[in-house]
C-alpha cells in the first residue's frame, strides 16, 4: 500500500429511505497519487435530479472519505451525513442507520465501532469506522487471494467488507476491474 | 492545563444552569475572540494556539446554544471523553511499539491511565504510563514518535507524519530535525527574522533538544507532544 498521506477519496450518495439511489463518485487527490481502480459508474444522478425524488420520502445525503493511517498503516472510512435541509445526523441516528444485519454484530464487542472524530484534514466533524482491526480480517482476504493467484486490490476488498456497515454499497463492477488490472 | 475542557467544567456548567430556563440548555461549548474551541485538544495546547500572549487567567466564553455542528465535535458525557483519550494512547503506542504494549495491558490498567487523568493523580497515572515510555534495551528510542503539530488559522488541522527518533546511523533526531522534514517553514527565518515560534506546554524547547527525550519528558497525558507554531510576540 502507498502512502497517499495528503489526498483522500470521497464520494457522495443520496438514500432515499429504502432506495439506493446511484452514487456519484469523485476522486479528489490533492498530490498526484497513484492511480485508483475506483471509476465513474455509468448511470450518476446530480444534485438538481435529487428534488424530484424527494417529495414524500426523506433524503440523506452521504459523504464518504477514505484516507490512510500513517499510525495503524491501514486505510480508514469517513463519513458524514445530513438531511438535506443541512441538519447533520446525531451519532444515535447514524447507529439506527447501520443495515440491520450488521446491529447485532455491532453491538456485541464489535470489530469496529463508529465515533465522532476530527476530519485529519478537514478539520471538521465526521463519522469514523475505527481502524485497530482491520488488520486481522484483511490478512486473510490477502492470504487467500495470494494462494489462489488472484489479483486483488487491497482498497476495493477492503471498502466491500467495510462499506455496507455504513451504507456504501460498492457494485460488482469494481470486482471485474481489480482482475482486469494491474495491482499497485 | 493536560486535561480537556469539557472533563473539568461540571462546576461552570451547574454555575450557568442556575439562573437559565430548563428548555435554554443544551450542550455546552466554549469560544475564545469568536473561535469554537475543540474540546477534544488539551486545554494547554488551545492556550498555546489561540492564546499564549495573554495573560492568566484565560477568560473564554461558556455557550449552551447554537452548538457549531460544523465545527466541534459533540461531547454528549464523560464515556465520549474516555473514549477519545483512549483512541489517543492506543494510536501514540501504535506508533511507539506496534501497539504491543498497550495490548500487553489488561483492561484495569487502561482504566487507571483514564482515572489518573480525570481525577488528578499523578502517581496513579504514571505507574501504568512509565510502561508506554519504555523500549527495548537494544533499541534507542520509539519505532516511531507522537507527534502533532498545529498552526492557528489553517484548513488543515495539524501535521501528522512518521517520523524515527533515531537517525540510520544512530545519533538521536533533534526537534529541529523533525520541523526540518515534516514543517520547515517553522524554522526557516524570512527577511532574516523568525516570524514564529516553536511552542510546547507554554516554552520554547531548543531545537536541538532530542525529539526521543521530548517524547518520553513532554507528551501530554495522551502520550502525544502537541507542538504549536505561532507568530513571534509583537511587544
Amino acid at each position: 500500500m502507498k502512502d497517499f498521506a495528503d489526498g483522500y477519496l470521497s464520494k457522495t450518495h443520496f438514500q432515499v429511505t429504502n432506495r439506493n439511489v446511484p452514487p456519484d463518485l469523485k476522486e479528489k487527490n490533492k498530490d498526484n497519487i497513484e492511480q485508483m481502480l475506483f471509476m465513474h459508474v455509468e448511470e450518476s444522478l446530480d444534485d438538481s435530479q435529487v428534488d424530484g425524488v424527494c417529495a414524500t420520502a426523506e433524503v440523506i445525503r452521504y459523504e464518504y472519505h477514505v484516507l490512510y493511517s500513517n499510525s495503524y498503516q491501514v486505510p480508514v472510512l469517513y463519513f458524514r451525513a445530513c438531511f438535506l435541509d443541512g441538519r447533520p445526523l446525531t451519532l444515535d441516528e447514524i447507529w439506527k442507520s447501520v443495515h440491520a444485519c450488521y446491529q447485532a454484530r455491532l453491538l456485541e464487542g464489535p470489530w469496529d465501532t463508529i465515533t465522532q472524530q476530527e476530519h485529519p484534514l478537514l478539520g471538521q466533524p465526521f463519522f469514523v469506522l475505527h481502524p485497530c482491526r482491520t488488520n486481522e480480517f484483511m490478512s486473510s482476504v490477502l492470504i487467500t487471494s495470494q494462494k489462489e493467484n488472484r489479483c486483488t486490490n487491497y482498497i476495493t476488498s477492503w471498502l466491500s467488507i467495510v462499506g455496507p456497515v455504513v451504507g456504501l454499497n460498492l457494485s460488482l463492477s469494481y470486482a471485474k476491474l481489480a482482475s482486469e488490472q494491474m495491482l499497485i | 492545563m493536560i486535561s480537556y475542557l469539557t472533563l473539568v467544567t461540571d462546576k461552570v456548567k451547574k454555575h450557568f444552569q442556575k439562573v437559565m430556563r430548563q428548555e435554554e440548555v443544551s450542550e455546552i461549548w466554549f469560544e475564545y475572540e469568536g473561535t469554537p474551541l475543540k474540546w477534544h485538544y488539551p486545554i494547554g495546547l488551545l492556550f498555546d494556539l489561540h492564546a499564549s500572549n495573554t495573560a492568566l487567567p484565560w477568560s473564554i466564553t461558556v455557550h449552551f446554544k447554537n452548538f457549531p455542528e460544523k465545527d466541534l465535535l459533540h461531547c454528549h458525557s464523560k464515556d465520549v471523553i474516555e473514549a477519545h483519550f483512549m483512541a489517543c494512547i492506543k494510536e501514540a503506542d501504535a506508533l511507539k511499539h506496534k501497539s504491543q504494549v498497550i495490548n500487553e495491558m489488561q483492561k484495569k490498567d487502561h482504566k487507571q491511565l483514564w482515572m489518573g487523568l480525570q481525577n488528578d493523580k499523578f502517581e496513579q497515572f504514571w505507574a501504568i504510563n512509565r510502561k508506554l515510555m519504555e523500549y527495548p534495551p537494544e533499541d534507542s528510542g520509539f519505532r516511531y514518535i507522537p507527534f502533532r503539530i498545529y498552526q492557528a488559522a489553517t484548513e488543515r488541522p495539524f501535521i501528522q507524519k512518521l517520523f524515527r527518533p533515531i537517525a540510520s546511523g544512530g545519533q538521536l533526531h533533534t526537534l529541529g530535525d523533525l520541523l526540518k522534514d515534516v514543517c520547515p517553514s517553522a524554522i526557516t527565518p524570512e527577511d532574516g527574522e523568525m516570524k514564529t515560534q516553536v511552542m510546547i506546554h507554554g516554552i520554547e524547547p531548543m531545537l536541538e533538544t532530542p525529539i526521543q527525550w521530548l517524547s518520553e519528558h513532554m507528551s501530554y497525558p495522551d502520550n502525544f507532544l502537541h507542538i504549536s507554531i505561532i507568530p513571534q510576540p509583537t511587544d
